[in-house]
């Protein structure tokens, strides 16, 4: 029987695991913690799907469009079309599991507006989606594991992959536990890690989430694609501990953005884009609201209260909670800050990336949402994406003998020991924060090039230092061997900033404002032996 | 302000109180304080000697995936929930029913386990008549914490007795699958039913806010039938 090897237990991870369980392969299901603690739980407002039910007038077309025109037309058709053409089959599938989605009089899941989309389309439960979708799926992956077809593997976390000539067999794990590395082989790998948010230290995002496997994979030949654009959200709260999210729910269901001037409020977005105004896409808001240069305010308390209670009981919760503001009657505070990264691994459409049997799934990927990813298609592409690999996993004959990976896994744990050895106190974490700091000051939501230049002269500081330190020990082993591959992507993705000259969906550039066809494609980076290179992908080398 | 933290470097080491004085903002959370005592400086205990950094879990900081439980102040909770506004003294312990990996960080597998054990899934979605959707939307969000086994008098852990987690569950997927009701009610009087004395403490604490009380009373008028 075919072995697969999954990282990451959020929902694409989840939606892999099963359908290739369903398949007949074999899986090990790896994460550190179980899904429940996965940054998927957070995903609040919804996932697109034009059904039967739809609003009159939509069409599969119709989302297909929107998700290209959203994401500034860098994404491929073919990808787009495969994504939004089987929107209806994913809801139906997750109504068959059980998902407790908010439901209409005749029972079935409801659907709400989001941002720049031309028709109500956004299934949801209330406005805790993501949670939902996750408890139906573990319910769903257990009865796999019941089955024996799928094996999770808890406090274990990615090391490297196991690559020879160009094929994956497999990967090194780290297993907390232990304290030891281990080299697990499989017919293939499918990474399901997530975003990169930790890189960029206090975001909406899980402290989990940090890009490390993306780096690693980098540096061992996986190519990396659109780096750049990184999704801020319009409407976060900010706390001391963190930027809460406050879902684009808010706004689909009425909410109206405003800011104060000399006692008026004025409904900015309104004003410049019409009725529909607070419901533009997240890139075009989050840039008007860093425009304003004041303080701007989300406000729901004119909604129905039973609207409020009913629909968005988690945001009126956490802004009591947190902010001690009661959302019936007053204003939200509201700031962008870095939320999703439509960068990531680059995958062809069956989500394989350029080495052979190695595949990556959810946000680590790149390839559906463009410059700029709509607001509920996160949750669908995870879906989707998990379900492509695992077919394609499926479809293949199996790799037959691995290698002997001995020599690298001896390396390794020499590495490991070494670090382990030291006395120093000095914390990884500082080096982390020193890297977050650099990438929220300049990758923000205004860019030029003097400031990723400079960025890159502080990341390329860090990156010489990096190995220089001992660190302190009694840090998770993971944050210390993480650290140089964080580094790496970090100066990747800056390197990609800089390449693209021009102002496109969520990478605007004060010295380059306007949109040039000529970067009409994807930005593709490969490590070239520690001599990154950059291109553009004019031939669609992913578009199949 | 004062922070003591019971602390075990290992799972066979013994545990210890060290205090630390944390003087960093007070709109914080405890989250938000074991993070500034651990990165903001140094870490150096209230003596003023050199000191090791705090195990403890976290995800998302803000309350919805549970890693972060543990008891504060002689409750149990999640610390990014938990504000120190108003408070003179915080004292953290572990949740004391599961084995203690380091620090605060537990070993809370037991929890997967049992609901595995069980077959606590759901299947074919066939809803029972039932119109008691906010219900099943408030079991759904269970975040698998332990907070209820923590304050339970009658859950240990590697017992037969599973707790509410396990019985809120038990009723989402008897109210999504009427065709498991019976399979599932025959599982929940034998880790559950049975032994639960109803000091209904795991209510009071759970962050996600369940009405265990009537995951409880459905499942028994269930089996009644």
């Amino acid at each position: 029987m075919k072995q697969v090897l999954v990282i990451g237990s959020g929902i694409s991870g989840l939606a892999c695991a099963i359908r290739c369980a369903k398949l007949g392969l074999r899986v090990e299901l790896v994460s550190p913690y179980p899904s429940e603690r996965s940054q998927s739980v957070m995903a609040a407002g919804g996932i697109n799907a034009v059904t039967d039910r739809c609003e009159a007038g939509d069409s599969v077309a119709c989302h297909i469009e929107d998700t290209l025109k959203g994401g500034g037309f860098l994404a491929g058709r073919d990808a787009v079309t495969g994504l939004c053409g089987h929107g209806a089959e994913i809801i139906r599938y997750l109504e068959s599991i059980g998902t407790v989605f908010s439901v209409n009089a005749q029972g079935r899941p409801n659907y709400r507006a989001f941002g720049g989309q031309t028709y109500k389309r956004t299934y949801y439960c209330g406005a805790s989606t993501g949670k939902q979708i996750v408890t139906a799926l573990v319910m769903e992956a257990r009865r796999f594991e019941a089955a024996g077809l799928i094996c999770r593997r808890l406090r274990s976390c990615f090391h490297s992959a196991l690559i020879e000539d160009g094929v994956c067999h497999g990967a090194l794990l780290f297993d907390e536990g232990s304290g030891a590395l281990e080299a697990v082989c499989a017919d293939a790998l499918v990474m399901a890690t997530g975003g990169q948010n930790a890189l960029f230290g206090r975001t909406t995002g899980s402290t989990q989430c940090d890009g490390y496997a993306a780096g690693r994979l980098f540096t061992q030949g996986a190519e990396l694609k659109n780096l750049e654009f990184i999704q801020y959200h319009p409407t976060t709260l900010l706390t001391p501990q963190k930027r809460m999210l406050i879902s684009e729910a808010a706004r689909g269901e009425g909410g109206r953005l405003f800011y104060d001037e000399n006692g008026r409020r004025v409904y900015f977005m309104e004003d410049r884009y019409g009725p529909k105004g607070n419901l533009m896409t997240r890139d075009v808001i989050s840039r008007e609201i860093d425009a304003a240069g004041r303080p701007v305010f989300l406000d729901v308390s004119f909604l129905d209260g039973r609207i409020i209670d009913e629909r968005l009981p988690e945001i009126r919760d956490l802004c009591a909670r947190y902010a001690g503001i009661d959302i019936h009657t007053t204003p939200i505070p509201v700031q962008p800050s870095v939320h999703f990264f439509m960068g990531g691994l680059a995958v062809h459409l069956n989500h394989e990336t350029n080495i052979r049997n190695l595949f990556a799934v959810g946000e680590c990927a790149s390839i559906y949402h463009g410059a700029n990813r709509l607001g509920g298609n996160s949750l669908l592409a995870a879906i989707y994406s998990g379900n492509v690999a695992a077919e394609a996993i499926a479809g293949r004959s199996g790799a037959g003998k691995h290698p002997d990976f001995g020599k690298m896994l001896r390396e390794e744990r020499g590495k490991l020991e070494k670090r382990r050895q030291t006395d120093s106190r000095f914390p990884v974490m500082y080096v982390r924060d020193m890297v977050a700091e650099t990438m929220q000051k300049q990758l923000g939501i205004v860019r030029s090039e003097k400031n990723l230049a400079d960025g890159l002269e502080d990341v390329d500081y860090c990156i010489s230092v990096a190995e220089r330190i001992n660190y302190d020990p009694n840090v998770m082993p993971y944050f210390n061997y993480s650290l140089p591959a964080l580094l790496t992507l970090a100066r990747a993705t800056l390197q990609c900033a800089l390449f693209r000259r021009e102002s496109r969906g969520a990478h605007y550039r004060c010295d380059y404002p306007e949109t040039d066809a000529a970067y009409q494609c994807a930005t593709l980076i490969a490590y070239n032996g520690g001599e990154p290179r950059t291109r553009l992908d004019k031939e669609g080398e992913y578009e199949s | 302000m004062r922070v003591d933290i019971l602390r075990q470097q290992s799972p066979e080491s013994a545990p210890y109180w060290e205090t630390f004085e944390y003087d960093g903002p007070m709109d914080n959370s405890v989250a938000g304080v074991l993070d500034y005592i651990n990165y903001h400086d140094d870490v150096v205990n209230a003596d003023g000697k050199p000191s090791i950094r705090v195990g403890w879990d976290c995800s998302c900081m803000q309350g919805v995936c549970g890693a972060c439980a543990m008891v504060i102040n002689g409750t149990p909770a999640l610390a990014c929930e938990t504000l120190i506004r108003g408070l003179k003294a915080v004292e953290l312990r572990p949740l004391r029913k599961f084995p203690v990996i380091r620090d605060l960080l537990v070993d809370r597998a037991s929890i997967h386990e049992n609901l595995m054990r069980t077959n606590m899934y759901i299947g074919e979605y066939q809803p029972s008549t039932e119109n008691d959707h906010a219900h099943q939307y408030a079991a759904a969000k269970c975040l698998k914490c332990g907070l209820c086994l923590e304050v339970c008098p009658n859950y240990v852990n590697g017992h037969t007795f599973y707790g509410a987690a396990f019985a809120n569950d038990c009723y989402l997927v008897a109210s999504r699958n009427r065709a498991k009701a019976k399979e599932i009610g025959a599982v929940y009087a034998a880790h559950f039913g049975r032994d639960c004395s109803k000091s209904l403490s795991c209510v009071d604490v759970c962050p996600m806010k369940i009405p265990t009380l009537a995951s409880m009373a459905k499942l028994n008028r269930n089996k009644a039938r």
